[in-house]
């Protein structure tokens, strides 16, 4: 609170509506994440989480206000252009290429780096080969580090769904993002894989920021730095978990509590 | 040891250059001891063979179907009738190239409005190319030669060639062996660079789109540009191919290049094994000698060639064929192959 100079933001989302015909889905939404934090984006059903991340990734054009990204001087970015730009998205479920090995679905996140264009390819010129080589050990290093190398050669549909779970994060941090978006990444967990998931997602803040979707409060609440709240498409409350958990508004709104 | 393992799947650009010399000398050699007949089918085959691994790099590599093959083939095959017919003395190779390049540039012009259609919608797309092709050739006959075609003089063997040859039939057996000969060579340049795109970043992209096209997208994959130059492949290879078909036959009709061609690519592709490069050989060898099966199943049922469920029976042979394969072997005979490996080595792997 009493730095001299903030950290610069890693994405500022300004004044932000979605309108679908008739319905307003966002209504002039306004957050952002600083360098190296972890905010959560929460609501009840309907809220427009997951209208606020499909914007943010550019699946849907706003129909007013601004994405930036300011640490990477970029705005309003496409879905094919977010890799290259350094932000990482997860999908709801696992979102995994069913018919490509773990390992495969691994190096996928290092699809955008540069090399091995079309004609190195076709060629198989040396530096074709090479970059999949590099490729492929860092993505089995990345699975090592997660502590699932064991299932490199399996295919997504034969492993555990926490495995999976695993293999999606291990698959966006190929992209070496700045900006790690998850969505809903506690969701069908147990237990122990709930607080495994906890403090690789910890882990992560020295390296980049991370705005995360999740409707698991007990998974959310100790994790992150900040709290963004949504209901009926308008942010209505953001701060540290601690505040959040006791106000009012949103102990009406989110959790159902009458006042 | 466990990094030995998984690097071993990588084949490195060496290995699979090996791989190709190795194969096409064999196949060299092998038509040194067929007969004429089997020769110049075996050249045919090739041709196909190209052609089929071009539809299972869109269609098993991609997820795009296409039912527009025979047309890229036909613009192959024109490309090169023209061509040789106004410029005689052009190496086959630039003749190859320059009708690689025709079907390329078909494929992206068809690309540009069908990569935006998925399924059926797509497959009308590309049926709708298959049917103009005639027409179009039908139409402009002082191009093209209307229903009649185009003639051109078909590959003939040069004399060191034919040296190797004696006896009556020395010309006849040097031509066709010269031919398939050509033809291995051709086919095993045009495999070894599609080996190349399957273990490559590009060959990913194709197969990460096919898979979830949202998270491709999100890993940096361009949909648009990855679909058309997908499409724009597999019209080089059928361009590349129809080439090496109308350089062997020495003629192109528009009759030739018609939608049954397009169905029976995709039938070979799928007995063979799709999406990889031994079904495509499969699907090539079984074109060039159905020919064969079918003649064994004339004599030994005794049903004449001449009637009228003996002229079709090559089309209920490969029908047959193609519902026990969905049935049997859905992954083709190289997916059966490759079961069958499995299971053998797994009681011994128990033991």
């Amino acid at each position: 609170m009493t730095e001299a100079t903030p950290p610069p933001l890693t994405l500022a989302v300004e004044h932000v509506s979605v309108r679908f015909g008739g319905l307003t889905a966002l209504n002039d939404v306004s957050f952002s994440i600083a360098a190296n934090e972890i905010v959560g984006l929460i609501g009840p059903n309907g809220a427009g989480k997951t209208t606020a991340f499909n914007v943010v990734c550019g699946f849907l054009a706003p129909s007013s206000g601004t994405v930036r990204f300011p640490a990477l001087g970029r705005e309003n970015l496409k879905p094919a252009q977010l890799a290259k730009a350094g932000v990482a998205r997860t999908l709801q479920g696992v979102g995994l290429f069913d018919h490509l090995s773990v390992i495969e679905n691994v190096m996928a996140g290092a699809q955008s780096r540069p090399g091995g264009g079309f004609f190195t390819s076709l060629l198989g010129l040396p530096i074709s080969s090479r970059r999949e080589h590099l490729v492929r050990d860092e993505a089995l290093a990345m699975l090592d580090r997660l502590g699932i190398a064991r299932f490199a050669k399996a295919l997504p549909g034969s492993i555990p769904y926490g495995i999976a779970k695993k293999v999606a994060v291990a698959r966006a941090l190929m992209g070496q993002p700045r900006l790690m978006m998850l969505d809903e990444p506690a969701s069908g967990l147990d237990e122990n894989e709930l607080s495994d998931f906890a403090s690789l997602i910890s882990g992560l803040k020295d390296t980049m920021s991370v705005l995360l979707v999740e409707h698991n409060m007990d998974f959310v609440m100790p994790l992150v730095d900040r709290l963004v709240v949504l209901n009926f498409g308008q942010v209505i409350a953001s701060g540290p978990p601690s505040v959040i958990s006791h106000d009012e508004a949103v102990l009406a709104a989110y959790l159902g509590v009458e006042q | 040891m466990k990094r030995l393992l998984l690097l071993r799947t990588s084949y490195p650009t060496s290995s699979r250059l090996v791989a190709t010399v190795v194969l096409a000398v064999l196949g060299v050699a092998i038509t040194f001891t067929l007969t004429a007949l089997d020769d110049s089918k075996l050249a045919g085959g090739a041709a196909i063979a190209i052609v089929i691994v071009g539809l299972s790099w869109l269609i098993g590599w991609s997820g795009q179907v296409s039912l527009g093959n025979s047309g890229f083939m036909a613009i192959g095959a024109y490309a090169t009738a023209i061509w040789a017919n106004h410029h005689t003395t052009t190496p086959i190779i630039f003749t190859l190239l320059l009708a690689t390049a025709c079907g390329a540039v078909g494929g992206l012009i068809l690309a540009l409005p069908s990569t935006r259609l998925r399924g059926p919608y797509l497959a009308g797309m590309t049926l709708a190319f298959s049917f103009a092709i005639a027409p179009l050739a039908l139409n402009f006959p002082s191009l093209t030669g209307g229903s009649g075609g185009l003639f051109l003089n078909f590959l003939s063997a040069p004399t060191w060639f034919v040296n190797l040859f004696s006896g009556s039939q020395a010309l006849i057996r040097a031509n066709a062996q010269w031919t398939a000969d050509v033809a291995i060579v051709v086919t095993a340049v045009a495999f070894f660079f599609m080996a190349n795109l399957f273990h490559s970043r590009t060959g990913r992209a194709m197969r990460l789109v096919r898979d979830n096209d949202v998270a491709a997208e999100l890993a940096g994959v361009n949909l648009q540009r990855t679909r058309t130059l997908a499409f724009a492949i597999s019209a080089a290879y059928a361009g590349l191919g129809g080439s090496l078909l109308t350089l062997l036959t020495g003629s192109v009709t528009p009759q030739t290049y018609s939608l049954p061609l397009s169905i029976l690519l995709l039938t070979l592709m799928v007995l063979g094994g799709i999406g990889t490069l031994s079904g495509a050989v499969i699907g090539g060898l079984i074109y060039s000698y159905s020919d064969n099966l079918v003649s064994l199943i004339n004599k030994t049922t005794g049903i004449s060639p001449t009637s009228t469920f003996g002229a079709n029976l090559k089309g209920i042979v490969f029908g047959v064929l193609l519902i026990l394969t969905m049935l049997l072997a859905p992954r083709g005979l190289v997916g059966m192959g490759s079961r069958l490996t499995s299971l053998v080595r797994r009681p011994a792997r128990e033991s």
